[in-house]
C-alpha cells in the first residue's frame, strides 16, 4: 500500500496539484491580508467600525467554507479563478477579526502615554499600537492559513484544481491508494502551515510581551 | 419576479435564474426538509459523542497536567487535518463504510481540541480561594468537583460547545460527498447539475441554522452565568 | 512659568462647560497641584496643557508665548508628561521606554545612554540592574519610578503629572512622593500635579488649586492660606474637619522658634527636631508630658502646648468650624 501510495506522488501530475494548491491558498492569504489590514487600520479607532467589522467576520464565520466555493459557481463560473475568489472571502474574517480587536485592546494608558510624549498619530500606530498587537495579529493570520488551506482542498468541486483533484479521482475511481495519497499530502500541508505559522507568530512576539504573557499565567 | 436586486442578479449570471421559487416550493418536503434534518441529527450527535468524550478528558487532564500537553498534541493534529482529506483517510480504513459513520467520527475527532481546551480553561478559571474554602468546609474532593468547580466552569464549557458546534455545522455538509447525508447533499447535487437554487438553498440552511445554534447556545452560557448577569446591570 | 487665562473648555454636544473660567499662574520652579472632587476637570485643565485636549476659550501662556504656537506633538515633546496609569510600553526595555523622548528629538544613541542611567540612578534604580529588563519585571512601584524618569528624560523646564502615584499602596506612595520632592529640589521644574487626595495635595504642593464640580476654580493659594483661611464652605469640607491638625504636618518641630530650655532637661520627653509638629503633638499627649526637650543645632529647645498654639497664628484654637467633629 505504501509503496502504491508514493507511486502517485512520482505521478507526473503531482507537483502540479501541490503547486496549485499551495498557490491557492498563498495566493488567498495573502489578498485578504491586504484587504483586511488596511480595514482593521481604519477602523482602529471607531468602536461603530470594530462592532460591525466584528460581525460580519462571525456570520462569515458561520457560512460554511463548502457553501462559499459552491456559492462562487454561478457568479464567477467554473475554475481557479473561480476557488481563489471563495478562498479569498474565507481567508478575511479570522484577520480581520483578530487584526481589529489587537489594536483596539491596545493598553488606553500605553497610548495616553504616547500621545502625551508627542508621538505623532503614525508613530504611536508604527511603534506602539501594531508592535503590540502584532501576536494577536499573527494567530488571526495563522487561523486563516490553516483553514484556507484545508479549504483549498475543495477547489476540486468547482473546477479550481489542487490537491483535492487526488482525492475526488480515488474516490470515484475507487482507488484507494490515490484516495490515501490525496488525503495524507493534505494533511501534511496542513500541519506544516499550523507549525509554521505558529513560529512565525513567535517571532513576531516581542520579547517584553512574552515576558508579559508569563508572568500572567 | 420584481425584485431589483433579484433582477439585476438574474443579468449577471446571464439569464439563469439564481433562486427557482417553484423548484423550493416543490421539492420542500422531499429534498430540503429531510437534508435539514439529516444536517441537524449529524452535527447534533456527534456534538453530544464529543461532550461525553471531552469531558471526561478535561476534567483529568486538569487534574494531571502533565497529561494536558500531549492531549492537546494529539487533538490539535486531527483539528488541522482538512475535513476531506480526513474523510478519504477514515473510508480508507477497511471495514469503515461510507455513509453517516465515518462523518461522525470525524466530526466528533474535530471537537475534541476546542472543547477539551475550554473545559480545562473552566476549570483553571474557578479561583484557588473558593476551592479552598470549599475544602475548609468539609467538602470531598468530589462534592468540590460537582458543586463548586464544573458549575462555576459551566459558561466557559458552553462557549466550547458554541465554537465547536458552529464548526461542525459548516464541516458536516462536506460529509455529504461520502453519502453523510445533511444539507451538504443539496451543495453537491447543486454543483453536480449546475443548478444555483440548490446550492443557495443549502447554504442559506446551513448558515443560519450555525447562527441559531451560536444564539441559542449564546443564550445559555448567558444564563449560566448569573453573577455575571447582576453585575452587567 | 504656565498661565491659564480665563481657559474654558465644553465638549461639542454639551451646553455645560467641564472647565469654567479658570485663570491662575503656575510659578517657575513650583509645584502647582489640581486637586477636587470627581469631575471638577482637574485631568482635563491639565491635558490642555499640552494640549491633549483642545481649549475652547481663552489662553493657556507658557512663558509668555501661548502653547498653540507650535504644533501639539512639538508642545508635548518639551513637556514632561507622567500618568497614574504609568502607561510604560511593554515591548520595550526600561532603557527604550526612558529613551522615547530623546529618541524623538534625535539625540545621539551615546548621549540617550548616559541619559538613560543618570535618570534611573536619580530614580534610585540600578541602571546595571534595570537599564535591559522590561516593564512586566518590575513592580508597581518601580515601574512608576520608570514613568517618572520617562518624563524627565529630555530634561524638559515643565512637566505634567497625573496621580503619577496612584496606582501603588500607600505606604510605597509616601516613599515615592518624599523622593520625588528630594529630587525636585535639585532640578526645580514647573509642575501641574493633579491628585483627588488632599494629603497629597498639601504635601507636595507649593500652590494648590482646588476645583469644584463643572471646573470652576474655588481657591488658589498656598498651602498654608488653604488650611488657616478656607474661603468657603466647599474649601473647608473639601480640606476636612482635621485641617487645623494638617497643617501642623506642614511644619518640622526644627523648624519652630523654641524657648531655649533653661536648667535641667532630666526626666523630660525627648522629640526628635525632624517630626512634624503634627506627630510631635501626639507624642506630647501620648506621653501625658506638658512639655518635650527639642534638640537642635547642639541646643535644647523647648516644646510647649502654647509654643504650637503661637505657631498656629496665637488663637488659642482655632475655630473649629461648627458642627464638624475635629477627629
Amino acid at each position: 500500500m505504501l509503496y502504491k501510495i508514493l507511486e502517485v506522488y512520482a505521478r507526473p501530475d503531482f507537483p502540479e496539484k501541490l503547486r496549485q494548491h499551495v498557490l491557492l491558498s498563498l495566493v488567498a492569504l495573502l489578498v485578504a491580508i491586504a484587504i483586511a489590514m488596511p480595514v482593521a487600520l481604519m477602523i482602529r479607532n471607531s468602536r461603530l467600525g470594530a462592532l460591525i467589522a466584528i460581525n460580519i467576520g462571525n456570520i462569515g464565520r458561520a457560512v460554511p467554507s463548502l457553501a462559499i466555493l459552491a456559492l462562487a459557481l454561478p457568479f464567477f463560473g467554473i475554475g481557479f479563478g473561480s476557488a481563489l475568489v471563495a478562498l479569498t472571502a474565507l481567508a478575511i474574517p479570522p484577520i480581520l477579526i483578530n487584526a481589529s480587536t489587537g489594536l483596539r485592546e491596545v493598553d488606553k494608558g500605553v497610548i495616553d502615554a504616547a500621545r502625551g510624549m508627542g508621538l505623532s498619530g503614525g508613530q504611536i500606530l508604527a511603534r506602539i499600537q501594531l508592535p503590540i498587537a502584532a501576536p494577536v495579529i499573527f494567530a488571526g493570520i495563522r487561523t486563516s492559513a490553516v483553514q484556507t488551506v484545508a479549504s483549498a482542498t475543495l477547489a476540486t468541486f468547482i473546477g479550481g484544481g489542487g490537491l483535492g483533484d487526488l482525492i475526488v479521482e480515488g474516490y470515484s475511481r475507487r482507488g484507494p491508494e490515490i484516495l490515501l495519497a490525496g488525503a495524507l499530502a493534505v494533511a501534511i500541508l496542513a500541519i506544516i502551515t499550523e507549525i509554521g505559522f505558529g513560529v512565525l507568530e513567535r517571532a513576531f512576539t516581542p520579547k517584553g510581551l512574552k515576558i508579559a504573557q508569563k508572568r500572567r499565567k | 419576479m420584481s425584485n431589483p436586486a433579484l433582477l439585476l442578479l438574474q443579468d449577471l449570471t446571464g439569464g439563469t435564474e439564481l433562486v427557482d421559487w417553484e423548484w423550493l416550493g416543490e421539492n420542500f418536503w422531499e429534498d430540503i426538509l429531510p437534508a435539514l434534518q439529516g444536517h441537524i441529527f449529524l452535527s447534533s450527535i456527534s456534538v453530544a459523542i464529543a461532550l461525553i468524550i471531552a469531558l471526561p478528558v478535561g476534567i483529568l487532564s486538569a487534574r494531571y497536567r502533565k497529561a494536558y500537553p500531549p492531549v492537546t498534541f494529539v487533538t490539535g493534529i486531527l483539528y488541522s487535518i482538512p475535513s476531506l482529506a480526513l474523510f478519504a483517510i477514515l473510508i480508507s480504513i477497511p471495514g469503515v463504510a461510507i455513509g453517516p459513520s465515518p462523518v461522525i467520527i470525524a466530526l466528533v475527532a474535530y471537537s475534541l481540541l476546542i472543547l477539551i481546551r475550554n473545559t480545562v480553561a473552566g476549570l483553571d478559571s474557578v479561583p484557588p480561594e473558593t476551592k479552598d474554602a470549599a475544602r475548609g468546609m468539609g467538602l470531598t474532593d468530589r462534592q468540590i468537583l460537582f458543586r463548586v468547580e464544573l458549575p462555576l466552569a459551566l459558561p466557559i464549557i458552553v462557549a466550547g460547545i458554541r465554537i465547536a458546534t458552529v464548526t461542525i455545522i459548516g464541516i458536516a455538509t462536506i460529509g455529504a460527498y461520502i453519502n453523510g447525508g445533511g444539507l451538504g447533499t443539496l451543495i453537491f447535487d447543486g454543483i453536480q447539475r449546475q443548478f444555483p437554487t440548490m446550492i443557495i438553498a443549502g447554504a442559506v440552511l446551513a448558515t443560519a441554522m450555525a447562527i441559531v445554534a451560536d444564539l441559542l447556545l449564546l443564550a445559555l452560557e448567558r444564563y449560566l452565568r448569573p453573577w455575571a448577569r447582576v453585575r452587567r446591570t | 512659568m504656565i498661565e491659564f487665562r480665563q481657559v474654558s473648555k465644553t465638549y461639542p454636544g454639551s451646553d455645560k462647560p467641564v472647565v469654567e473660567d479658570l485663570s491662575f499662574e503656575v510659578l517657575e520652579g513650583e509645584i502647582c497641584v489640581l486637586v477636587g472632587p470627581s469631575g471638577c476637570g482637574k485631568t482635563t485643565s491639565m491635558r490642555m496643557v499640552n494640549r491633549l485636549i483642545e481649549i475652547t476659550e481663552g489662553e493657556i501662556l507658557i512663558d509668555g508665548e501661548p502653547n498653540t504656537a507650535m504644533s501639539g506633538t512639538q508642545l508635548r515633546r518639551k513637556i514632561g508628561y507622567a500618568i497614574q496609569q504609568i502607561g510604560l510600553f511593554p515591548h520595550r526595555t526600561i532603557a527604550d521606554n526612558i529613551g522615547t523622548v530623546p529618541n524623538l528629538l534625535g539625540w545621539d544613541r551615546g548621549r540617550i545612554k548616559s541619559r538613560v542611567d543618570e535618570l534611573l540612578d536619580t530614580v534610585g534604580l540600578s541602571p546595571d540592574e534595570y537599564r535591559n529588563r522590561y516593564p512586566a519585571e518590575l513592580s508597581g512601584g518601580q515601574q512608576q519610578r520608570v514613568g517618572v524618569a520617562r518624563a524627565l528624560a529630555a530634561d524638559p523646564p515643565i512637566m505634567l503629572m497625573d496621580e503619577p502615584f496612584g496606582a501603588v499602596d500607600p505606604i510605597t506612595r509616601e516613599g515615592l512622593q518624599d523622593e520625588f520632592l528630594r529630587i525636585q529640589q535639585d532640578i526645580k521644574k514647573t509642575i501641574v500635579f493633579v491628585t483627588h487626595d488632599i494629603d497629597e495635595a498639601i504635601k507636595m504642593g507649593d500652590k494648590i488649586a482646588i476645583l469644584k464640580q463643572g471646573g470652576v476654580l474655588a481657591q488658589y493659594d498656598t498651602p498654608e492660606n488653604i488650611l488657616s483661611e478656607p474661603d468657603s464652605e466647599f474649601v473647608s469640607s473639601f480640606v476636612g474637619g482635621d485641617r487645623v491638625l494638617k497643617r501642623l504636618s506642614l511644619t518640622r518641630v526644627g523648624e519652630m522658634d523654641l524657648e531655649p530650655a533653661n536648667g535641667g532637661t532630666d526626666g523630660l520627653l525627648r522629640i526628635d527636631e525632624g517630626l512634624t509638629v503634627k506627630d510631635a503633638l501626639s507624642e506630647l499627649i501620648g506621653s501625658g508630658h506638658s512639655r518635650a526637650v527639642v534638640e537642635k543645632d547642639g541646643e535644647n529647645g523647648l516644646l510647649t502646648f502654647e509654643a504650637i498654639e503661637d505657631l498656629m497664628g496665637g488663637a488659642s484654637g482655632e475655630p473649629s468650624n461648627g458642627g464638624e467633629s475635629s477627629a
